[in-house]
């Protein structure tokens, strides 16, 4: 289904998922909200999201990674999927869009 | 990373107990995480807070267990799937499902039906608001000789137990035999003509009403019979004679006698079936004296008080309180009349407290007026339907191991895709509970159909109580049950398998569980056999009551009852029906050598000693001169009666009673009980109880008063004659209808009981036989199909028919002969406690057994010839053919 309405938090968690490349899980995607946008949200919030976006399609996932750490308890990796990777671009272009028509916006950073 | 420090633990619980499965490992190592990260940053009571929030910020919706999840709905699938296939595979193998089921429901139908009626007998008495605290009072004699407990007592024993025990609320006596007006009698309404012949007469004193909690339509309870010459009657009679009125104050007439008025005090609901008192009459005891002094002599026995005692009483203790008033009265009334039994009274004279809700089964050694149950036929009959509903069982048991190679290819499959044993125990479990479920529906079908005929055999009006709370419940327990008992052997048989034998198909019936199943199919056979020898035994029994020689003639002989009314009439009527040519003789007398008709126990003593010797006690039956030859009794010594004047004081005695009296010549010799007698002849002893005693003592004098009268007929044409003595009666008493008997009927009547129990025992000696043969019946089909390459190989090899046939049979016959062998000894021991009982009894034989030996063989025999017969003559092709 072509819902591409990502809400405005999925979208972040989605960005987040691609920055971090190979190693985006739990903790990490949290750390990484964390610093771009100086608010995190708590791991319950962040796996329903996370379990919403992959219920799309728009993330795969792999587990693996236990660690001494975390009592031995693996790690759920997610990816972006072809699907997210579009669903990004759709909602970039939807912004971009917009804020052209909005007099007196500059995007531009100087 | 310090293993001794953790989150705290009840978050981590509630995290266990709320996250759903897949993510719940995910999250808490995030979490984990998480906290060891905080423990550098912070302290260990700021970490466990963050944690915490952190688990509450994770009870989200998405992320939460479901509560119908898909556990459930595996469980559910899983369900169906096993509910599927036992249908398929009752359908695939439709012979041997049938066979089980049907089995089942024969057992079951079975087991209902006793059910059924062990209930009704054990529910006898039970429905009284205060049932224990009534209780009848019972004699007992403790002499080891002679030990016997009986229900008499005198006149006085009311008057004795109230006065003395303040532990006995209430008192109240019954007269139920045949004693003056109690019994039967002709009843007549005031201003009417007919006078009916009606039974169901006892005297009752105006408590025993309120002791027994006898409801009433009309009048009270409280004061019913509390006036003299009053009388309550049943509703059912009420009915009859006074539809749709109050007939209280109303007068009737006993025996055509006005000078007696009896007025009604009340009309009582009829006795329910289940009750051990069955009367229709209660003819009220209050200012009743039977002859002058009589209610204060302690002489004569005829009264049998009830009691209720008060609130906890112990009745044991009362019981020993009670001697004394055998101290206080019956010793002393003794010693008074110079009894010489003075001594043995005061030894072994007891009192029991017979509570009211054990009279009608646990009676057996009282000597009671009317026939009652025993509770070891309701548990052997308990017994016998337990037995054959493990018979089904185990035709389900065996069956299903032995078609085991059918599934184990299933079974093996299974275990490969993953199932655990548990998953397959449960499957068979579910598979054999379908079974159950279908057997006790067709299992009820059978009962219900069967019961009409099983209340004639049983002489009980039973019903399926469909109505009672407790019936679905109880069904549903029962089925499970049934299907778990049955199931579980062949479900752990049939889970066991190693997928790699079962996919290989190299299981095969074992060794092992074919013994299992032999001892089984013997266990089947022992019971028929035993149940048939049984039924063949009772029969015989049976056989050698009606054929034996009583010592009197009770062929062609008809009683007319009620003829007391002709009063002075008496000697014409008879001379009349002398008068008739098939009439042979008549004799007039009350008393006669059936149950039902009168009995007078008296003591006689040798003329003059009656101080000095024990007495024996022997009955005094007064019958006319008629008598001895009417019946076809046999003078052994002097003479019958004549009508010599002299003869009024002369008595004839049995061969027991001159024995007991120590007579060596009898005749000419002086007896004594109230009044002396001369002794003018000996008859050959005759049975006039049921043969479970011996002969008693009897007595015979002259008298010529009777309600009976005794016709000796000859004819071929018994209805046209019936015909003629009817006219003859009308003749006299045109407003009393003809009331007669057959001697040889009320002869075998005694015997009811004994009948229903050979009647019983047939029934269910067949369906045993029919189960255990179904099984074999499987069983064989079974063997022959495993065997078939086999058979067909030795054919090809040029085996004839017979070996073949002998091969196949061979086996399951030596079984039947092991089951006889066992059999023997049980069967004997059994049947020779039945037979213990009566005194008169025929042997059990070693025929007996052979007859039913060959029975079961020969019916086993048929059984297993249908499968082997068609194997043998079967084209050895189809068997070697592979699909």
């Amino acid at each position: 289904m072509k819902d591409t309405n990502l809400g405005a938090f999925e979208e972040l968690v989605l960005l987040a998922v691609g920055s971090l490349d190979e190693n985006a899980y739990g903790v990490a995607i949290k750390d990484a909200l964390e610093s771009q946008s100086g608010r995190a949200p708590s791991i319950g919030a962040l796996h329903s999201a996370l379990y919403r976006l992959e219920d799309k399609g728009y993330l795969k996932s792999t587990e693996g990674g236990a660690t001494t750490e975390r009592g031995g308890r693996r790690k759920k990796f997610y990816a972006l999927s072809g699907t997210g990777k579009e669903a990004l671009v759709r909602a970039h272009e939807l912004r971009m869009a917009f804020s052209h028509k909005i007099p007196g916006l500059n995007f531009n950073m100087d | 990373m310090n293993n001794d420090i953790k989150p705290p633990r009840w978050a981590d619980n509630l995290l266990s107990l709320f996250c759903k499965e897949e993510i719940y490992e995910i999250i808490q190592g995030d979490l984990y995480e998480t906290y060891f990260r905080n423990l550098k940053k912070h302290n260990k009571s700021k970490a466990d807070r963050l944690y915490v929030t952190e688990v509450l910020q994770s009870l989200r919706p998405r992320l939460v267990k479901k509560i119908e999840g898909t556990q459930k709905l595996n469980n559910y699938g899983m369900f169906k799937n096993y509910l599927k296939i036992a249908w398929r595979n009752l359908s695939k193998y439709k012979m041997y499902s049938s066979i089980k089921i049907g089995g089942f429901s024969i057992g079951i139908a079975a087991f209902l039906l006793i059910l059924l009626f062990v209930q009704d007998e054990l529910s006898y008495d039970k429905r009284y608001e205060h049932g224990e605290r009534i209780y009848r009072v019972i004699s007992v004699n403790n002499d080891p000789v002679d030990f016997g407990m009986g229900t008499s007592f005198p006149a006085q024993i009311g008057q004795a137990l109230g006065d003395n025990f303040p532990e006995l609320e209430k008192v109240g006596r019954l007269i139920p035999y045949d004693w003056f007006n109690a019994g039967s009698n002709q009843f007549r309404v005031e201003d009417n003509l007919q006078s009916n012949y009606e039974e169901g007469f006892a005297y009752a004193d105006q408590d025993l009403l309120e002791i027994l909690e006898i409801p009433m339509v009309y009048g009270d309870r409280k004061s019913a019979l509390s006036k003299p010459n009053s009388i309550v009657i049943s509703k059912k009679k009420s009915d009859k004679y006074f539809p749709n009125q109050d007939p209280v104050g109303q007068t009737i007439f006993l025996n055509e006698d006005e000078t007696e008025p009896i007025f009604i005090g009340g009309v009582m609901e009829d006795f329910p079936s289940n009750s051990h008192i069955q009367f229709d009459f209660f003819i009220t005891l209050t200012g009743e004296e039977f002859w002058p002094g009589e209610q204060t002599n302690w002489c004569c026995w005829n009264y049998s008080p009830y009691v209720r005692t008060a609130p906890g009483t112990n009745s044991k203790e009362l019981e020993e309180k009670l001697l004394l008033i055998r101290d206080n009265y019956i010793v002393k009334h003794a010693i008074e009349s110079g009894s010489a039994d003075v001594e043995e009274t005061k030894k072994h004279f007891a009192f029991y407290l017979q509570p009211v809700g054990d009279i009608h089964l646990r009676s057996e050694n009282i000597h009671d007026v009317v026939a009652r149950g025993n509770i070891k036929v309701v548990w052997l009959f308990m017994a016998i339907a337990v037995f054959i509903l493990l018979l089904a069982c185990i035709n389900f048991i065996n069956l299903s191991t032995a078609k085991s190679s059918n599934r184990a290819k299933e079974v093996g499959l299974r275990k490969v895709i993953g199932s655990f044993r548990n998953n397959l125990v449960q499957q068979f479990l579910t598979e054999s509970i379908l079974y159950s479920v279908i057997s006790v529906v067709i299992g009820i079908g059978l009962a219900a159909l069967f019961l009409p005929y099983f209340n004639v055999i049983s002489d009980k009006a039973l019903v399926l109580p469909w109505t009672e709370w407790f019936v679905i419940p109880l069904l549903i327990g029962f089925i499970v049950f049934i299907g778990l008992i049955a199931g579980i052997y062949p479900a752990f048989y049939l889970s066991a398998f190693k997928p790699i034998d079962a996919l290989r198909g190299s299981i095969s019936r074992g060794s092992k569980s074919s013994k299992l199943r032999s001892v089984m199919v013997v266990f089947q056979f022992t019971t028929s056999i035993v149940l048939i020898v049984g039924a063949l035994i009772v029969y015989r029994q049976m056989e050698y009551i009606l054929n034996k020689d009583l010592g009197y003639d009770k062929e062609q002989v008809i009683m007319l009852q009620g003829t007391n009314t002709l009063d002075g009439k008496l000697l014409t009527f008879k001379e009349e029906l002398l008068k008739l040519s098939e009439v042979k003789n008549a004799a007039f007398s009350n008393y006669l050598p059936v149950a039902g008709t009168k009995r007078d126990g008296n003591t006689f003593y040798k003329d003059g000693r009656d101080k000095i010797d024990r007495g024996v006690g022997a009955q005094r039956w007064t019958v006319d001169q008629d008598y001895v030859k009417t019946m076809g009794m046999r003078i052994l010594e002097g003479r019958d009666f004549s009508d010599r004047a002299s003869d009024s004081s002369a008595i004839i005695i049995n061969e027991t009673m001159a024995k007991k009296l120590n007579l060596e010549n009898p005749v000419g010799e002086k007896i004594m009980n109230w009044e002396t007698w001369h002794v003018i002849g000996v008859v050959e002893d005759f049975h006039f109880d049921n043969m479970k005693g011996g002969i008693r003592s009897l007595s015979m004098v002259r008298g010529s008063q009777g309600s009976i009268i005794a016709v000796k007929v000859d004819t071929k044409d018994m209805a046209s004659l019936l015909e003629s003595i009817t006219k003859t009666w009308d003749g006299f008493m045109p407003n009393q209808p003809i009331r007669y008997t057959f001697l040889d009927e009320s002869y075998a009547r005694m015997y009811e009981d004994v009948k229903r129990t050979g009647n019983v025992f047939t029934i269910f000696a067949v369906l045993a036989v029919i189960v255990a043969c179904l099984g074999l019946f499987g069983l064989s089909a079974f063997m022959t199909e495993q065997r078939s390459k086999e058979i067909s190989i030795r054919k090809v090899l040029g085996a004839s028919f017979q070996v073949i046939f002998q091969m196949l049979t061979l086996d399951f016959l030596k079984m039947v002969v092991i089951s006889l062998i066992l059999a023997i000894p049980i069967g004997w021991y059994l049947m020779s406690g039945w037979l213990n009982d009566f005194e008169y009894r025929t042997d059990i034989t070693w025929h007996l057994f052979a007859i039913a030996g060959m029975v079961v063989l020969s019916i086993a025999f048929i059984t297993v010839s249908f499968e082997s017969i068609k194997a043998s003559v079967v084209n050895p092709v189809k068997g070697l053919r592979s699909e």
